[in-house]
């Protein structure tokens, strides 16, 4: 049986407490309230005090590895991860934007979370499918097995399926509706730079104001810059306020990676980063 | 406004047959800027480059580009004009209309329209260029050469005879290679030591050289002219100080450990000298033979020594010496053949590999130079498997260049040694050295056999206990042949140094799929590296023999002299550099870089590029997600601008 998110929520007040209490860490990145229920908020403690703010329900779906890069390198950070979470922590261990040492990952297993948009249950047509941390110092629950495990890439089957004209009327006119507001950056983990490439102005990569080329240049440079990185956490398309499923494309990109060099982002500290480590076994195909 | 110049180049027909070029200058000259366009039959010769100078006082010129070769031809020739001119010669731009063009379609249609496409795009590129200063940095006068074989022995003694410092690091005790451990050489057959030792003592005696033995490389910094090379040396437990060479030592020592150099096929004492030419000719302690660090007693050698020579305490150490330029000469080592079980090398005591049978002719080997067996017999026949590995995609697809000779001189020595019957089991027969073919002729007249016919299987008689029998086809006679012998000389693929790879990633140096170590240019440079200032030389760039090895040592001695004989060079200002405001410290530069110029400043968090380093690659611009870095001379605008132009078309 997996653990309840209240008793979750527990262990995460707990743990939090007992390395704030302990100087461990000088703040716990977690969960705590927003306008309502369904909206928790990132949170950050940084005593004993703030402990009590925290919360862990079935809409924390934020990926709070997000939030690593902000601070200063080499500050002691605890983390509360789920699943894909930590994926995105051993790949930022991997770019060296974080250290393992500086960490104190609180890993969560998950079963149960939901879209607030949606309230659908999240599984791995939109995320990686994992229920359990693949890092973790300590863990919040008990693991969760049992559950069916799914191919994160089954969801491909209709895009894979459409022919290459029909494949780009359906990404323009998903990527035409784009507003711009860049919510998919700011929720990623892995979209750490500033600046973004496509808000410069020399050279102007790209058009800034949303219609066709400019979200193209914007989208497809995007999925560029994250493949062999994207570790599926979804929160890209759940933050996206007009749905366009990036995930599809996100998944396609990994899955190719995937094939192609035999390892997914994130999985592993001792790995490097799959496009900028060179390998003389390394497959040719993507040269094809 | 830029006031640009072009000039189009003929190159005789070379280009003019595929490309219409005075259409092509007539088109440069209604692009905007353009102010003066030429055609000319041949723009790299005297005429043609006055005309350039010429025009570019004439028409007061900004901004040049060539349209002809590639750069990697005329582009020194053509910045010198713009030098002279009074110009940057960064200002110039070649446009490669030959091996872009003209050589790669006979369509004189396609061949003016691509030119033109690239035309516009250079224009486009022109006029954003900025003028650079190149870099001017001290050179190191000393060299470093690693590999202590016949080709760094060579290498090093040329270049401390014209006054430089060399520091040899050699990985063994003793410097020498596997020349070391022949008896003869082909094709000449003179006795290898007898030409060795003289050059092995020179490099003891030279002033100028700092020989390095037990020694190995740990780290490299630096670059071209100014390398930092820190080389650890391993300890020997023997303080080479004090050691005055009696080697009363090494009789005193009961330890036993296996002698490398007579390819295993005796022991030898814990102290030890591998033989007797070492140079230098003092011992050290293999660790894992000696009774003391086996058992913790023993230390005979320490009574013995009256030198109080002996240290078992010593560490290795590490020391840090600064060269200009680095000459890599490690060699090969032979390939196991132990996995090729067809040949059961290492299951039946009759089968040899080539190197073993070096040292039963050597009359300083484990048999004092007579050919007789592991089971102490003489051989009545033998058979000599060519290619084994070699010439063969399952393993190494190269052919090793030197077996078919040295299986001859095999052949000749021992039909000189003892009344065997000699067989020679072939593909093909190579000898296309000097006086290879020659030799060739001579040993077929000393009544050796040959089969040509890869020996395909070694396998026990049932007949006769304790001979073996190697299968084959005749390719000749086409008949498939099972012929009894007593012993099997097999001659293994040469194959790059196990740590070849290790090597290459210090050095930065590219290898091949099996670790042979990459010339800059296969005819052009064969002894230059990608990285400037490393050179190779010998079996460690590819297979060869002693004359070829000895060959390419002179050559990388004198390639490394052109550097380190100047105190100060120019490097090329087409650097990259990183923006510090935009840089997001992702670090995939410094993960890409092959010259491992960017670095990351952990205090800051972000990129720096060490500019000494840099070649300006550009690689590290196009894995930069934010865009922070500036390659100087093909910035991003600078490369759009071109990209614009050429998509006009
Ligand atoms: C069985 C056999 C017989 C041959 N007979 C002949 C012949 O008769 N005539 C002929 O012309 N050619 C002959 N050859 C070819 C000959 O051996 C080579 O051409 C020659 O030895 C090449 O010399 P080298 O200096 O390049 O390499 P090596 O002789 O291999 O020397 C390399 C040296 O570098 C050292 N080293 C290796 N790695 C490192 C490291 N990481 N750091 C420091 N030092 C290192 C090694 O210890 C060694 O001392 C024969 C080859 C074989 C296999
Ligand atoms: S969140 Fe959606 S609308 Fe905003 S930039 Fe991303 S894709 Fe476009
Ligand atoms: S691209 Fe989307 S799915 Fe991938 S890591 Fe970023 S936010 Fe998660
Ligand atoms: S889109 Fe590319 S440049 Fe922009 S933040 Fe993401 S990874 Fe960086
Ligand atoms: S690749 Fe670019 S952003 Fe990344 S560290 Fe290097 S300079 Fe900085
Ligand atoms: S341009 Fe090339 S050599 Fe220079 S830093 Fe970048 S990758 Fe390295």
């Amino acid at each position: 049986m997996a653990t309840s998110f209240k008793q979750i929520e527990e262990n995460l007040k707990t743990e939090a407490g007992k390395l704030l209490d302990a100087g461990k860490v000088s703040m716990v990145l977690a969960y705590g309230r927003g306008y309502d229920e369904k909206h928790p908020l990132p949170y950050v403690a940084r005593s004993l005090a703030d402990v009590d703010g925290m919360v862990f329900n079935e809409y924390c779906t934020a990926n709070l590895a997000r939030y690593l890069v902000r601070y200063p390198r080499g500050t002691k950070i605890g983390i509360a991860a789920k699943a894909a979470d930590s994926r995105a922590v051993i790949q930022l261990i991997q770019e060296d934007k974080v250290k393992r040492d500086d960490l104190v990952i609180l890993g969560i297993p998950v079963y149960g979370m939901k879209n607030a948009k949606t309230d659908e249950a999240i599984d791995a047509k939109t995320t990686c499918g994992l229920y359990n941390p693949v890092i973790y110092d300590v863990l919040l629950g008990e693991e969760v097995h049992g559950q069916p495990v799914l191919s994160p890439y089954e969801v491909l089957e209709k895009v894979e399926a459409m022919g290459q004209d029909e494949r780009f009327a359906f990404w323009k006119k998903e990527l035409d509706r784009c507003i711009r507001c860049y919510a998919c950056r700011k929720a990623c983990p892995m979209c750490y730079c500033d600046p973004c490439f496509i808000d410069q102005n020399k050279p102007k990569w790209g058009e800034k104001s949303p219609e066709t080329g400019g979200n193209l240049m914007y989208h497809l440079t995007r999925f560029h810059h994250l493949a062999g990185r994207c570790i599926d956490c979804g929160e890209c398309s759940r933050a996206c306020p007009v749905d366009i499923p990036l995930y599809l494309f996100h998944k396609k990109v990994a899955k190719e990676c995937e094939e192609m060099f035999g390892q997914a982002a994130g999985m592993s500290i001792d790995e490097k980063p799959a496009l900028i480590n060179f390998r003389v076994e390394d497959s040719d195909k993507i040269l094809e | 406004m830029s006031r640009i110049g072009v000039f189009v180049c003929h190159c005789g027909l070379n280009i003019a047959k595929t490309v219409r070029v005075s259409e092509l200058a007539q088109f440069a000259a209604t692009l905007p800027d353009v102010v003066v366009a030429k055609d000319y039959k041949f723009m790299c010769s005297t005429p043609g480059q006055e005309m350039i100078a010429n025009d570019i006082k004439e028409h007061r010129l900004d901004r040049v580009i060539v349209t002809a070769c590639s750069p990697l031809m005329h582009e020194q020739t053509f910045r010198k004009v713009l030098s002279a001119s009074g110009l940057n010669q960064y200002l110039l731009t070649i446009v490669n209309i030959r091996e872009q063009v003209s050589w790669v379609t006979h369509d004189i249609d396609e061949g003016t329209a691509k030119s033109k496409a690239l035309l516009n795009g250079a224009v486009n590129r022109a006029r954003l260029l900025a003028p650079l200063t190149s870099r001017v940095i001290d050179v190191n006068p000393d060299v470093m050469v690693v590999g202590g074989g016949i080709a760094g022995i060579q290498a090093a003694l040329e270049l401390a005879n014209t006054g430089r410092k060399v520091y040899l690091v050699e990985k063994n005790s003793t410097i020498g290679g596997h020349m070391a451990q022949f008896d003869k050489t082909f094709p000449t057959l003179d006795c290898s030591a007898c030409i060795l030792t003289p050059k092995m003592d020179s490099v003891m005696q030279n002033k100028n050289i700092t020989l390095m033995t037990s020694c190995e490389v740990s780290e490299v910094k630096g670059y071209v002219g100014n390398f930092d090379i820190t080389v650890k040396q391993k300890a020997r437990y023997v303080d080479h100080d004090k050691c005055n060479a009696c080697l009363a030592c090494t009789e005193k020592c009961p330890g036993k450990g296996v002698s490398e150099w007579d390819e295993g096929l005796v022991k030898r004492k814990a102290i030890y000298i591998p033989f007797p030419q070492a140079v230098p000719q003092k011992p050290i302690i293999d660790r894992d033979a000696c009774t003391y660090f086996i058992k913790g007693k023993c230390r005979l050698c320490e009574k013995v020594c009256e030198q109080k020579a002996i240290d078992f305490e010593q560490q290795d150490t590490f020391s840090t010496m600064k060269v200009g330029a680095v000459i890599v000469a490690t060699g090969y080592d032979l390939m196991d053949t132990k996995p090729l079980v067809q040949y059961g090398y290492g299951k039946y005591p009759g089968v040899y590999n080539a190197l073993e049978v070096e040292r039963l002719f050597n009359s300083a080997g484990p048999t004092g130079g007579k050919v007789t067996m592991r089971d102490g017999k003489e051989p009545q026949a033998i058979a000599i498997l060519h290619c084994i590995g070699s010439r063969d995609k399952n393993n190494y697809e190269h052919c090793s260049r030197v077996c078919c000779m040295y299986s001859l001189k095999f052949a000749h020595l021992f039909k000189e040694k003892t009344s065997a019957d000699v067989y020679q089991f072939y593909i093909d027969m190579r000898a296309a050295g000097k006086g290879y073919e020659e030799f060739y002729n001579r040993i077929i007249e000393e009544d050796v056999k040959f089969i040509r016919g890869k020996g395909a299987r070694v396998a026990e008689s049932a007949d006769e206990p304790g001979r073996l029998i190697v299968e084959a086809e005749d390719t000749i006679t086409g008949k498939f042949i099972k012929l009894p012998v007593d012993m099997v000389v097999l001659s293994p693929a040469m194959k790059p140094r196990a740590d070849s790879k290790d090597l290459a990633r210090l050095f930065n140096l590219s290898t091949d799929k099996y670790g042979f170590f990459m010339e800059r240019h296969p005819k052009l440079a064969p002894l230059s590296t990608m990285s400037e200032g490393i050179f190779i030389a010998g079996v460690c760039q590819s297979p060869k023999d002693i004359p070829d090895t000895v060959a390419q040592a002179n050559g990388a001695a004198a390639e490394a002299l052109t550097i380190v004989v100047k105190d100060k060079m120019e490097l090329e200002a087409t650097t990259a550099m990183v923006n510090p405001a935009s840089c997001c410290g992702c670090q995939n530069c410094v993960r890409v870089c092959p010259y491992g110029a960017p670095f990351f400043k952990e205090d800051k968090g972000v990129s720096e590029i060490n500019e000494a380093l840099c070649k300006g690659c550009g690689l590290c611009a196009s894995v930069c997600p934010s865009s922070a870095i500036i390659a100087r001379h093909f910035t991003n605008e600078q490369v759009l601008a071109e990209m614009e132009g050429l998509m006009e078309f």
